[in-house]
């Protein structure tokens, strides 16, 4: 083990074509927030034309034609776009390439990833996917404008659609080898008395999502490359026959199913909701325990609960498809099972609220925004029960109630528990603290803002307007009682915009001028803390560490200190 | 024909020579013209509906009506294309085409496209113009050119687009208000004019020749003749094609 940290690797291969979990854990953490960057660039340009529609985008109205406008079709693509570089490039990469990698070996004591050059390659799929999604802006076509669900058979003949399914099986293969990977180190690397129920929150968190991932993700490349079929070769799997567009009949050979893509779709996208937010709860619940010097209230119900969510995320995907006529029965079953699911949630929820009683928290930047994650994911998750319920979303689907729900779920819920998780390991990566001020500089306004860009839209979508307007719903009469909060909403997105500057500055700041720390800063008790900071290249720990208890033991009566880390022997 | 005396003006012999040159192609080019007729009865052509759209509405003192006949009071009918097909004879439509000084343009004003047929040249500019204060599509369907399909605003007053191959006349629409429908046929040479009120078309500046000419419309379909430029005048008549009876 020694003789890996004597060795000095040239720049390239320590920096660039590592093997070393840390470093792709630390790839993936600056691509995929570059990522977000980006997809929330486009959300605010197309805010611009939400609120002012048919005027000039200033500053990069240009880019757009000599008039400036967005015109509907580049709107289409900036919202295909948006979505689809926020969650396949910016959330997942980064809450499970960069946590998942960076902290699962770390948590269970491992000194690297299973394979590592699967890790690598992982990677380096999901760079050449961004790559090929980038650059499809800059192709004739365009970039893809039909959504960020591809819905055939729209998607099927639309302009753009080509280079997003390209992007795709090289994003859906990064997935797959990065959860194959998660799940086999899990299994195989644990430290030693690191048994399944002393594992941290997080591990667990990783794991199930891990699960999702490789199980769910399939049917979607299977999907990708068909429909890619449909484009470039002629077949016709989801293109139905005698389909008549803009009144010609197209001359393909049909009798494919245009629904049959929206299964294979949401089969892997409702779990995707959970592999979205389940990192993200599993960052929550370390930082929690952390602040509250408590242990996790009902861990092992935590545990029961994630594994039965990650189990019942496959049976509830046709909620996302009540509007297509599947009749009754199915609607029944799969609005059941969708209630069903809420009650793991609503139990990890409850846990994290009961953990905080009776507590001397400590409102660190971390525990700020963990803490805000709680009552932001349970409006997200709230508001998704009257979709859940066939009578209602026919009423709601595809309205902004619906683009509210699961923002709150991952905007103020996933991408504010992956702040809290940067805020909170920062000092492991860097052996520094950020800084206390810049991050409340960052959470108060980005808590403010998130709120109101999010919550005028359950007033919109509750009139009725339709999630896919590029004018915001100007041309609907049932729409004009609301229309005026556009303009709010959109000062909003731009005011949240401003409010992440504190947060990029304060990356690069605190790497020079951030508080020095010892590796332990926050008196943590799981075993990333026990590794030097940063830990050992390739190796990790000194010694590979050996595990005497459970995650969180804290404050626990009697003990000198209010810690006692899981490598500290049991006396007697 | 237009002869143009020049001596008294300029002495410089080379822009005599010029000028001589130049009048002298003038004096060699001639016209194509004639007229199209409809023969038998006419159908009427209902109103058009447009009540899906208020400003469509708002935007016709009267409701047009459909514009795949017009005719005038001797029959004279409306929106054909009539164009230089090929060349036989000795005539040639080879060589290098100077393209108009002014863009070609199609206005979508009160919610029917203006003009209904129209011809333009391979990489002239065409000027889509929206007079309308309503949402249009103006969606081209090619099938050698680049199909486009782009939605115009209420504000997006014009744009410009061109054709880079010659195509035989396809069909632009706005997938808003399906009613609306017009056509452009994309030639390498100027030779074409699309028909008047009246139903009578010129295409001038041919050489001398025999030429294939042809004469196409979007319901009746197309007729072609040998004509001599400087003839008597190349008449086509349509009539209604008769529906194929029902086994």
């Amino acid at each position: 083990m020694d003789s890996h940290n004597h060795h000095e690797e040239p720049f390239y291969r320590k920096y660039i074509w590592s093997t070393d979990h840390k470093i792709i854990g630390l790839q993936y953490g600056i691509t995929s927030l570059i990522f977000l960057l980006i997809g929330f660039s486009l959300m605010m340009i197309m805010r611009w034309q939400l609120a002012y529609p048919e005027s000039a985008v200033p500053l990069v109205g240009s880019i757009f034609g000599e008039d400036g406008m967005l015109l509907p079709e580049i709107y289409n693509s900036l919202g295909a776009m948006h979505g689809t570089i926020m969650i396949f490039l910016g959330i997942v990469p980064l809450a499970v390439g960069a946590f998942g990698n960076y902290f699962v070996p770390l948590q269970i004591g491992a000194p690297d990833m299973a394979f590592p050059k699967l890790n690598a390659a992982s990677y380096w799929s999901y760079f050449v996917g961004g790559v090929v999604m980038m650059s499809s802006f800059f192709t004739a076509e365009g970039a893809a404008r039909s959504g960020w669900t591809s819905y055939p058979p729209l998607a099927d003949i639309e302009v753009g659609q080509t280079m997003w399914l390209i992007g795709m099986i090289f994003l859906i293969t990064s997935s797959l080898l990065g959860s194959i990977n998660i799940i086999t180190t899990i299994i195989q690397l644990r430290a030693p008395g690191l048994t399944w129920m002393r594992m941290p929150f997080f591990v667990w968190a990783q794991f199930v999502t891990s699960f999702l991932l490789v199980l769910a993700f399939p049917p979607l490349e299977a999907a990708a490359v068909l429909q890619l079929m449909d484009r470039v070769v002629g077949t016709s799997f989801f293109l139905p026959s005698g389909l008549v567009v803009s009144g010609e009949l197209l001359g393909v050979s049909g009798g494919g199913s245009p629904l049959l893509w929206q299964h294979l779709f949401w089969f892997l996208a409702h779990p995707e909701v959970y592999v979205l937010i389940l990192p993200a709860m599993g960052i929550v619940g370390e930082v929690i325990a952390n602040n509250t010097r408590k242990p996790l209230w009902g861990y092992n119900s935590l545990v029961f609960s994630v594994v039965f969510l990650g189990f019942m995320s496959f049976i509830v995907w046709a909620h996302h498809m009540f509007i297509t006529g599947m009749g009754t029965a199915m609607s029944a079953f799969f609005q059941t099972t969708t209630m069903i699911i809420s009650i793991p949630s609503v139990i990890i929820l409850s846990a994290f609220f009961i953990s905080l009683w009776g507590a001397s928290i400590r409102f660190n930047t971390p525990m700020l925004f963990a803490l805000a994650f709680l009552p932001m994911f349970g409006i997200g998750g709230l508001t998704g029960l009257p979709l859940g319920f066939a009578a209602a979303d026919i009423y709601l689907h595809d309205t902004y109630y619906v683009i509210g729900h699961f923002h709150y779920v991952v905007a103020p819920g996933t991408i504010f528990g992956l702040f809290a998780g940067i805020y909170y390991w920062y000092p492991k990566i860097t052996g520094r603290k950020m800084s206390e001020l810049l991050g409340k500089l960052h959470f108060w306004p980005s808590l403010i803002f998130m709120n109101g860009v999010f919550m005028p839209m359950f007033i919109q979508g509750l009139a009725g307007v339709s999630r896919r307007l590029w004018d915001g719903g100007l041309e609907y009469a049932h729409a004009s009682g609301v229309l005026h909060w556009n303009e709010f909403m959109s000062i909003s997105a731009w005011l949240l915009g401003l409010a992440q500057l504190p947060f990029i500055f304060n990356i690069f700041y605190s790497l020079k001028r951030g508080e020095k720390v010892d590796k332990n800063p926050w008196g943590a008790t799981t075993l990333e803390w026990t590794a030097p900071s940063p830990p050992l290249p390739h190796v990790n720990f000194e010694k590979i560490p050996e595990v005497h208890r459970v995650a969180y033991e804290y404050s626990v009566p009697g003990r000198k200190r209010d810690f006692t880390p899981q490598t500290e022997p049991k006396k007697g | 024909m237009v002869w143009i005396y020049t001596e008294e003006i300029v002495n410089n012999n080379i822009i005599k020579i010029l000028i001589l040159s130049s009048v002298m192609a003038f004096g060699f080019a001639g016209d194509i013209q004639g007229k199209i007729t409809f023969d038998g009865k006419a159908p009427k052509m209902k109103s058009l509906r447009m009540d899906a759209d208020p400003v469509c509405v708002a935007n016709n003192e009267v409701a047009p009506r459909r514009e795949w006949l017009i005719l005038d009071e001797n029959n004279g009918l409306k929106n054909v294309l009539v164009f230089v097909k090929e060349s036989s004879a000795g005539s040639s439509l080879a060589g290098e085409f100077n393209l108009p000084e002014n863009p070609a343009v199609i206005d979508q004003n009160g919610c029917i496209y203006v003009p209904h047929v129209l011809g333009v040249m391979v990489g002239q500019k065409l000027d889509i113009l929206n007079s309308d204060g309503t949402l249009h599509n103006i969606h081209a369907l090619p099938k050698v050119n680049k199909e486009f399909n782009n939605a115009m605003p209420r504000s997006k007053k014009r744009m410009t687009v061109q054709f880079d191959k010659s195509e035989a006349p396809f069909k632009v629409k706005c997938d808003v208000h399906p009613w609306m429908g017009a056509f452009i046929g994309v030639f390498d040479h100027p030779y074409f004019a699309v028909t008047g009120d009246d139903g009578s078309y010129v295409i001038s500046g041919l050489e001398p020749g025999v030429y294939v000419i042809e004469a196409w419309h979007e319901k009746l379909g197309s007729q072609t003749a040998n004509v001599t430029v400087g003839d008597s005048a190349a008449n086509f008549t349509f009539t209604k094609p008769k529906k194929p009876k029902k086994k």
